[in-house]
């Protein structure tokens, strides 16, 4: 990664009318250098204020950043531009998911399924919306950064670089999943079953899950919940609240009995308490 | 309609009259067979058939003071939010939730036609055994 920075840096510097400003600033982007990205990226629309990809890196930026409007009004430039651009057709799908508008979400995706029909990551989205969708909020303007792993954009591009919080579990970066109540990663991960990042879907769908939980158990006077235990075809899931706010997701395999997928959970959720606290959250 | 082991249950099937099954039992009486022997598990403090899409309850065996409403509305649509994670996740279609709160537990069967099965109970209830005859339920019901 750090070559790549390098040698898209000295093309740049040989030829600064270049497009590689948008390889280079993706790259910054990707080892979380955010800011620096963000000037690459601006520069770079000057020069070439019809580039697509340019305002779609921004967007991403943007996005990082947690200014979802300014990802949103950057993306909408990239398809005034080139309307089939799968990357910003991707990024506002996922945009209008994590915002709650599901009925333009479902029809983003559909627009994007159309013309990238193998796209794995939309069609469990459009799954997802279809299926009543559970949407976190939005993140609002300035919020603080969610970090070089969290993206609103692409959940099939695994993030680098998440704590190790759950190191020595099994399953600790592809089937445990710490998220917060807006429905951005904590820490963890979670994947597909192509092995492809599904962290930042399934935290949105989850911070869904975890308020309609809090007002089921307060309308039927249940007190505080506790679990949520999900027995699927595929797999068995616990969701568990940690501290305040925050969400467990434990993924075990079917095999794997449920008293037992409760007990690990505790064990995760206790080391998750553990690792907030540590953070002053 | 018999009683569940404690308190007085508010009993009812609402919607269209009854149909009947090759075998002569109507709908109605397979939905509130089922509901009865899910409610005779000790800790449980009613059982409910809820319409999965529009969350109202089709049949119902209460004890006083449970919100069937209420209980039909909240568990439909946390059957739909859970669904939707499962999706995200990959782990496929949902056929059994409970909810865990410190003051009781609520479970939620999606069945055939729509129809979820659902109950509410203490916390010191028999998961295990509810769920059996939930899932029993879910799957012979209208089947």
């Amino acid at each position: 990664m750090a070559d790549d920075v390098r040698s898209l840096t000295a093309a740049l510097a040989r030829d600064p009318a270049s497009l590689a400003y948008a390889d280079l600033a993706e790259a910054l982007r990707r080892r979380g250098q955010r800011h620096e990205a963000l000037q690459v990226t601006l520069q770079g629309l000057v020069r070439h204020p019809m580039h697509a990809d340019g305002h779609d890196c921004l967007a991403r930026i943007y996005a990082d950043l947690g200014d979802l409007e300014r990802a949103r009004l950057a993306w909408s430039k990239a398809l005034e531009i080139a309307p089939d651009h799968l990357g910003s057709l991707r990024g506002v799908a996922f945009l209008l998911f994590r915002q709650g508008d599901l009925a333009a979400a479902e029809a983003a995706l559909r627009k994007l399924l159309a013309r990238a029909p193998g796209d794995e990551g939309a069609r469990r989205a459009l799954e997802v919306v279809r299926a009543g969708g559970a949407p976190a909020a939005a993140a609002p303007a300035g919020a603080p950064a969610a970090g070089p792993g969290r993206r609103v954009t692409e959940p099939r591009l695994l993030s680098a670089r998440r704590p190790e919080v759950f190191h020595g579990f099994d399953g600790a970066t592809n089937d445990i999943l710490l998220l917060d109540q807006r429905g951005l990663v904590l820490a963890g991960g979670l994947t597909d079953a192509e092995g492809h990042d599904a962290s930042e879907l399934a935290a949105a769908a989850l911070a869904g899950v975890s308020g309609e939980a809090v007002r089921t158990a307060e309308y039927l006077g249940l007190d505080a919940w506790s679990a949520i235990v999900a027995e699927a075809e595929q797999a068995n899931l616990v969701v568990a609240p940690v501290g305040d706010g925050a969400l467990l997701l434990v993924r075990r395999d079917r095999s794997m009995a449920v008293g037992l997928a409760l007990r690990f959970a505790e064990r995760a959720r206790g080391i998750a308490l553990a690792w907030l606290q540590g953070q002053g959250a | 309609m018999s009683a569940p082991h404690r308190g007085q249950p508010a009993t009812g099937a609402t919607g269209a009259p009854p149909a009947r099954s090759a075998a002569g039992a109507s709908t109605t009486d397979q939905l509130q067979r089922a509901l009865d022997r899910i409610s005779r598990v000790r800790g449980v403090r009613g059982s409910m058939w809820v319409a999965a899409e529009d969350g109202i309850p089709v049949a119902q065996l209460l004890m006083e003071g449970v919100k069937g409403k209420a209980v039909a509305a909240l568990a439909a649509s946390l059957a739909r939010k859970v669904s939707g994670a499962a999706a995200a996740t990959g782990a496929g279609r949902v056929r059994f939730v409970q909810m865990e709160a410190a003051g009781g537990t609520l479970l939620v069967a999606p069945a055939a036609q729509d129809l979820l099965i659902v109950a509410l109970a203490d916390s010191r209830v028999n998961i295990g055994l509810v769920r059996l005859e939930m899932i029993r339920a879910a799957e012979a019901a209208l089947a």
